[in-house]
């Protein structure tokens, strides 16, 4: 895996995003930042409201994975770019996601949307018509993706890699106090779980840093890459994030992204919890 | 510094800094615009406005930084140049971004119970 096996750049967008087979997709956490301008061309998903199950918390399943890339017009076999707001945290988001239900051929616009406004780059508000297709998923990857006991199991074994910002990390702040319905019951982090903030792997503009950088900043943080490694945040996608450049960019070979995050970890009953900042 | 800070774009509000207050997101991220703050509550709010020539900017990005230079939380420019963060007590740095490589930052103290507001000429 290379870099331009998983990343494009505006140019690339710019001279591509006509072609047959290649499908631009917005996927924000503010769905009114596409409504108001977005990539001519690009389709929108709602992080929330379209990849989870409404009432389980949970991913939609297969069947409705398929029905929602059918009714956007993307085929299996499409090149999918993904970009958002927030640095790419939720695109990285649904990057996972594809390659958790198989789709092969998905790609992130390195920088996502605040480069591309940043170099004043043409938004506009026309919705595209895409004909439906019938898409076909695969089963869930579970290489990719962790689940609570595989987590309290990677304890002193595997490398655990907490994304979140270092007040978070030490237990000070839970969430913020506007989202009081995604707080977790105690405060801290998993124990052994080096901190290493989502935004550390990205420059100002959005884009990731090189891959020298990348890893001296994971290896500097005491990520051992002989090791297996599973990482995670407040509700998964800042560490889907992680994930993408751990997995991804830097090719490490058994990398999870628990997406149960710190929302779950922390209302556990009987797991271990640290507290305090990073040593 | 304790940074424990959230943040929010031009124009949105928190139910804790204001209680009659619309829930504004539910993930990590800016929640989305509301009615402005009049009373910080019990929170410590750094906001203000960007402008170039005295008319908003109204693309672009604020980010805070704790005092180590350290990312704490970035919001995109509302429309009328706004933007907000609900900072921890301390000093910070405020680092706007807007198209055309402009950026300029300022230094700002935010306590509890007050609001910093601050306006950025670039």
């Amino acid at each position: 895996m290379s870099r331009s096996d998983v990343l494009v750049d505006a140019d690339w967008v710019e001279a591509h995003r006509d072609d047959p087979g290649v499908v631009l997709v917005e996927v924000d956490e503010d769905t009114s930042a596409y409504d108001k301008g977005h990539i001519r061309g690009a389709v929108k998903i709602d992080w929330k409201k379209d990849l989870q199950d409404p009432v389980r918390r949970d991913f939609v399943d297969r069947a409705g994975f398929e029905k929602l890339l059918s009714e956007r017009g993307i085929s299996s076999d499409d090149t999918v770019i993904l970009y958002g707001g927030n640095n790419n945290w939720f695109a990285a988001y649904a990057y996972w996601y594809f390659r958790l239900y198989g789709h092969q051929s998905v790609k992130l616009l390195d920088g996502g949307r605040k480069k591309w406004e940043l170099d004043s780059r043409e938004l506009v508000t026309e919705v595209p018509r895409r004909p439906a297709t019938s898409y076909k998923a695969k089963e869930q990857d579970r290489a990719i993706r962790a689940f609570r006991d595989e987590v309290v199991a990677a304890i002193g074994n595997q490398n655990l890699v907490d994304v979140r910002s270092p007040d978070e990390f030490a237990g000070r702040l839970l969430a913020p106090a506007h989202l009081p319905q995604e707080q977790a019951q105690r405060g801290g982090h998993v124990p052994t779980a080096k901190n290493i903030p989502w935004s550390k792997a990205a420059e100002e503009d959005g884009t990731f840093k090189t891959d020298d950088a990348l890893r001296t900043l994971y290896g500097d943080a005491g990520v051992d890459f002989a090791t297996d490694t599973i990482a995670y945040c407040r509700i998964g996608e800042r560490s889907a994030h992680t994930w993408f450049v751990l997995h991804e960019l830097l090719g490490q070979p058994n990398v999870k992204n628990y997406d149960g995050s710190w929302t779950e970890y922390g209302s556990l009953v009987g797991v271990p919890i640290a507290v305090g900042d990073a040593s | 510094m304790s940074g424990g800070t959230q943040a929010a774009p031009g124009g949105a509000q928190t139910a804790a800094a204001d209680g009659g207050g619309q829930a504004v997101a539910d993930g990590c991220g800016a929640p989305a615009g509301g009615a402005p703050i009049k009373d910080a509550g019990n929170q410590a709010i750094v906001q203000g406005k960007v402008t170039k020539g005295g008319a908003p900017v109204g693309v672009g990005y604020a980010r805070l930084l704790n005092s180590g230079g350290d990312f704490v939380a970035e919001v995109p420019l509302g429309e009328d140049g706004g933007f907000r963060f609900f900072a921890a007590p301390g000093t910070w740095r405020l680092r706007v971004l807007a198209p055309g490589g402009v950026t300029a930052d300022r230094e700002v103290s935010a306590a509890t119970g007050k609001i910093a507001e601050l306006e950025v000429a670039v």
